[in-house]
């Protein structure tokens, strides 16, 4: 480390960054909050209505369904994604042939764009012409077809499906590379006193990465609340805001309905909910490791 | 490893019934995998096929290989679906973007990694906190505000804010290697009368190949896959990036699946090789990424 004496020199080269990252990124979070006091359809001047966009979501019925389904979106994950990729993770991490192959097509969906992602499962979907109803047909399960996108019944859960598919992949590797870390000589010694392997499954490889499950309980509750293109692109909201959730009802809201301080404090909400949580999970965190460290 | 000799007739039968149940777990476990595997990849193995045959024999023949390998589906997607104009505008929008984030942000990252300064952790701090905010917070202002400077469906109305969701990350990611090399190595080159920009450039950034490669690859990763932003600040066709382009050519032609699936293929396949060429360094960065995000 070195203590540089001209400042200007720091300034240069810190400032490029810290413009574009304020202006793009800091700055709109702000403005945004201003926004949401405003009663204003993108052209007229703004009218400042106090907490009335606040009050009016409060009871606004499709918000709370956007809400409930954001929820599943979370539950799906938590309860989807991070057990699979446990047990994946869990699986592939012993010497066994292919592991590698597993692990690529593992991870495969994570990169794939989502937008690509959605339009490849609308057409699985799809009622006739969908592989998941010819698959039921020829299954000899007709019964169970269903239009699966266009049921509101159903069509949540088509979604969180996709989600589930998309993200397993990402908490697989996170899992793996924390199994790496693993103490072997204390899988050794659970071995030598005869532990099982589910007993040092249980009692030596879970409690010993379990900051790392919690740290992916919270990229998937964050990654559910942020959850949009998927949606936008599969079923934009519909049938009947069925399938709504706040980054989409916030969409479509302002730029739509141009209703920009109502779709304004939505995106505040959004805001809200995330960094609450996030917060939370921090608290939650580092008062367990500072327990173990203690 | 020690092995038994003379194993006596008891020991024997358990040892292979232990045998059988280590084959029989190893079955199940293959099982699984293979399950899973399928679940994973047929729906896509499944796309690109079907990218391939008429719109008749997709009707009555959805699975297996097509009879007969119908090409028109890509000339049609490829000229109808202006994909080579997206796809330009993709790589030019994230390309241009790539390069002024890893700039600004290695620049950035070698004053916060290798100085002290008052207010230096702060900084830093300030910076990683873009990896909370959320995007669909930031949708309407960012309009507003491209809208009122004059960049609404222009490239830059892009390019800003991919540069300033990605600095987080990568000031994050440099940071933490710059942070690792030893003291000694400016020292030599400030003997030598080099000026602290020229060591950053001769220097520091040569060094951070490695991690330079990884971030990179997010970034590029995260522009080409970027939707949101494109949705709301472009609106000229000519100007669409592939994922808007996609999004905007299946709501029109939503009853041509292979045609739809044909433009999906040439989206997903070069997504893929570059996927398995640099599987290593991206499934790596991906986790340091998020695990640390």
């Amino acid at each position: 480390m070195h203590l540089l004496k001209s400042r200007w020199k720091i300034a240069l080269g810190v400032i490029p960054a810290l413009l574009v990252y304020c202006i793009f990124s800091i700055i709109p979070i702000f403005i945004s909050f201003y926004y949401s006091f405003m009663s204003w359809n993108g052209f007229s001047p703004m009218d400042y209505v106090g907490l009335a966009n606040f009050r009016a979501i409060l009871s606004d019925s499709v918000f709370w369904l956007s809400v409930r389904n954001n929820l599943i979106v979370v539950a799906a994950s938590i309860f989807g994604q991070i057990p699979i990729a446990l047990v994946l993770a869990l699986l592939l991490n012993r010497k066994i042939k292919g592991a590698k192959f597993f692990r690529t097509i593992a991870f495969l969906p994570v990169v794939i764009s989502t937008v690509v992602i959605s339009l490849t499962w609308r057409m699985i979907y799809n009622v006739e012409q969908g592989l998941l109803n010819h698959l039921l047909n020829n299954l000899g399960l007709s019964a169970l077809a269903q239009n699966w996108l266009g049921n509101p019944d159903y069509a949540m859960y088509a979604i969180a499906a996709v989600i589930i598919w998309q993200f397993v992949g990402l908490y697989f590797i996170i899992f793996l590379s924390a199994l790496q870390t693993v103490p072997k000589d204390i899988l050794e010694a659970a071995e030598l006193d005869g532990a099982t392997e589910w007993q040092k499954t249980r009692y030596v490889t879970l409690p010993s990465i379990w900051g790392v499950i919690i740290i992916a309980v919270v990229l998937c509750i964050s990654g559910s609340l942020k959850t949009f293109d998927l949606i936008y692109v599969m079923t934009g909201g519909g049938p009947a805001n069925a399938t709504e959730v706040m980054a989409t009802y916030m969409y479509t809201e302002t730029f739509q309905g141009l209703r920009y301080g109502y779709g304004s404090a939505i995106s505040v909400l959004i805001f809200v909910f995330s960094i609450t949580i996030i917060v939370f999970a921090n608290v939650l965190l580092t008062k367990r490791s500072g327990a173990r460290r203690a | 490893m020690q092995v038994d000799h003379q194993p006596v007739p008891r020991k024997e039968i358990n040892e292979s019934t232990a045998r059988f149940k280590k084959r029989a777990t190893r079955v199940l476990i293959y099982l699984i995998l293979m399950v899973f595997a399928i679940v994973n990849a047929y729906p896509i193995i499944w796309m690109i096929l079907n990218s391939f045959k008429s719109g008749q024999e997709f009707a009555l023949n959805p699975f297996g290989l097509p009879t007969e390998w119908v090409w028109a589906n890509y000339v049609e997607a490829w000229f109808t679906a202006n994909i080579n104009t997206y796809f330009f505008n993709s790589v030019f929008v994230g390309g241009v973007a790539v390069i002024l984030t890893v700039l600004f942000g290695a620049l950035a990252s070698y004053f916060l990694a290798r100085f002290q300064f008052k207010g230096q952790k702060l900084l830093y701090s300030f910076f990683i906190l873009g990896l909370l905010v959320p995007i669909h917070a930031t949708l309407v202002p960012m309009f507003i505000l491209m809208q009122t400077i004059g960049l609404l469906d222009t490239r830059l109305a892009l390019i800003f804010p991919y540069i300033a969701f990605n600095l987080s990350i990568t000031i994050f990611l440099l940071t933490s290697f710059m942070k690792s090399f030893s003291k000694e190595i400016e020292e030599s080159a400030i003997m030598d009368g080099a000026g602290v920009f020229k060591i950053f450039w001769s220097i520091i950034l040569p060094m951070t190949r490695p991690v330079l490669a990884t971030v990179i690859i997010i970034n590029f990763i995260n522009n080409w896959n970027e939707f949101s932003f494109a949705l709301v600040l472009i609106n000229d066709d000519l100007l669409s990036t592939l994922p808007l382009g996609l999004a905007n050519f299946a709501g029109q032609h939503s009853t041509n699946y292979t045609a739809q699936m044909a433009a999906l293929t040439i989206v997903l396949v070069p997504t893929i090789l570059f996927y398995l060429f640099m599987e290593k360094q991206i499934v790596e960065g991906m986790t340091q990424g998020a695990v640390k995000g």
